[in-house]
């Protein structure tokens, strides 16, 4: 699976994945999605990454937990709703999961699944302005939701380092460099 | 475009994960009913009208099947049973409506998810399943949303644009 994901990751380019207008649809295409942008990618792997660090239960309530409400999140927006800060929130999501990796931030289930959960919202939201209308929206959903959840079980993957010698010290590292590209997300968010 | 060989695919597979924690004697009553239920359904032709009601079925049930892996029991006969006769009701109905018989052919094999469910269940990894189902959950409720957009802003510049 992780292979699988590696293989798509080095497969596909941001022009492909958030190219906008003319999305081609289907399974392939949504599952590409997530790969593409790397503001997606690193937040997806995080919320693995993260869990990984918190152990039981969060290690397998947060690849739930994401899925299920950026589903709800492409609903708000395929519905026309207005949710201000997409982008901000997008970057922040990096920013913030970054920062908890670097710390090692043994978050309680209740905050961990809050910040998860609103920052999956956010992401749900911008799949869900870019879920295709007239391909095959069946399709492209259940590739990005598969996807997602693939990144998630990655960034888990990578988390069992932690049981390594050094490894701990190593995910944090990863997490320091999330936050410094989440720093850059939000300045290209906030100042365009 | 809506095919009917994945929303069947995708039904077929909940209902394997939903089977993943029953008993031998379960798995067969289910999958039984679950052939019994696609041969005679198959057979009688479905109004083209019913196809929004098919499909919206179709998904309700996937959800729904994938849900009972967060029950505390397992699912005894009876529930297996019916698990069954109702994916078996809605995957005739979507494959006659909008697909071909080999779309059925082609999602058949997805209960056979059951066999490394069971797998990783008896190994304690039952949380595998779990995850998986919530994924299922999460796109069975965004498709079933889908018909009822006015409009699907999907031809609008990316978020990144």
């Amino acid at each position: 699976m992780t292979l699988a994901a590696g293989g798509f990751v080095l497969g596909s380019s941001a022009a492909q994945a958030h190219s906008g207008t003319g999305l081609p649809g289907g399974f392939q295409s949504g599952f590409r999605h997530p790969f593409g942008g790397l503001d997606h990618l690193l937040a997806m792997v995080s919320v693995g990454l993260w869990g990984a660090f918190l152990g039981r239960p969060l290690i397998y309530l947060l690849p739930m937990i994401f899925p299920a409400v950026m589903a709800g999140g492409a609903l708000l927006a395929m519905w026309g709703l207005h949710l201000p800060g997409v982008e901000i929130g997008i970057a922040l999501s990096v920013l913030v999961l970054g920062t908890c990796i670097a710390t090692a931030f043994g978050a309680p289930v209740w905050l961990a699944s809050t910040i998860v959960a609103a920052f999956a919202l956010f992401h749900g939201y911008a799949h869900g302005q870019e879920l295709p209308s007239a391909a095959d929206p069946v399709g492209y959903s259940t590739g990005f939701v598969l996807a997602t959840g693939m990144l998630h079980v990655l960034g888990i993957g990578i988390g069992t380092l932690n049981a390594l010698p050094g490894g701990a010290f190593a995910t944090r590292v990863m997490g320091g460099l999330i936050w410094t590209a989440g720093l850059g997300f939000l300045y290209v968010a906030v100042v365009g | 475009m809506r095919g009917a060989a994945l929303p069947a695919t995708l039904l077929l597979a909940a209902l394997g994960l939903a089977l993943a924690r029953a008993s031998w004697r379960t798995w067969v009553c289910s999958l039984l009913a679950l052939a019994g239920a696609v041969a005679v359904l198959s057979q009688i032709g479905f109004a083209h009208d019913w196809i929004e009601i098919a499909f919206l079925g179709c998904w309700a049930s996937t959800a729904a099947s994938a849900a009972t892996v967060y029950l505390p029991r397992s699912p005894g006969i009876l529930v297996g049973v019916f698990l069954s006769l109702n994916a078996g009701v809605w995957v005739s109905a979507v494959v006659a409506l909008a697909g071909k018989p080999p779309d059925l052919i082609a999602a058949v094999p997805a209960v056979l998810l059951a066999v490394p469910a069971a797998w990783l269940t008896r190994r304690r990894a039952s949380i595998a399943v779990k995850v998986a189902c919530s994924w299922l959950i999460a796109i069975a409720m965004l498709v079933a949303a889908l018909p009822f957009l006015s409009t699907t802003p999907g031809y609008l510049p990316d978020h990144l644009e």
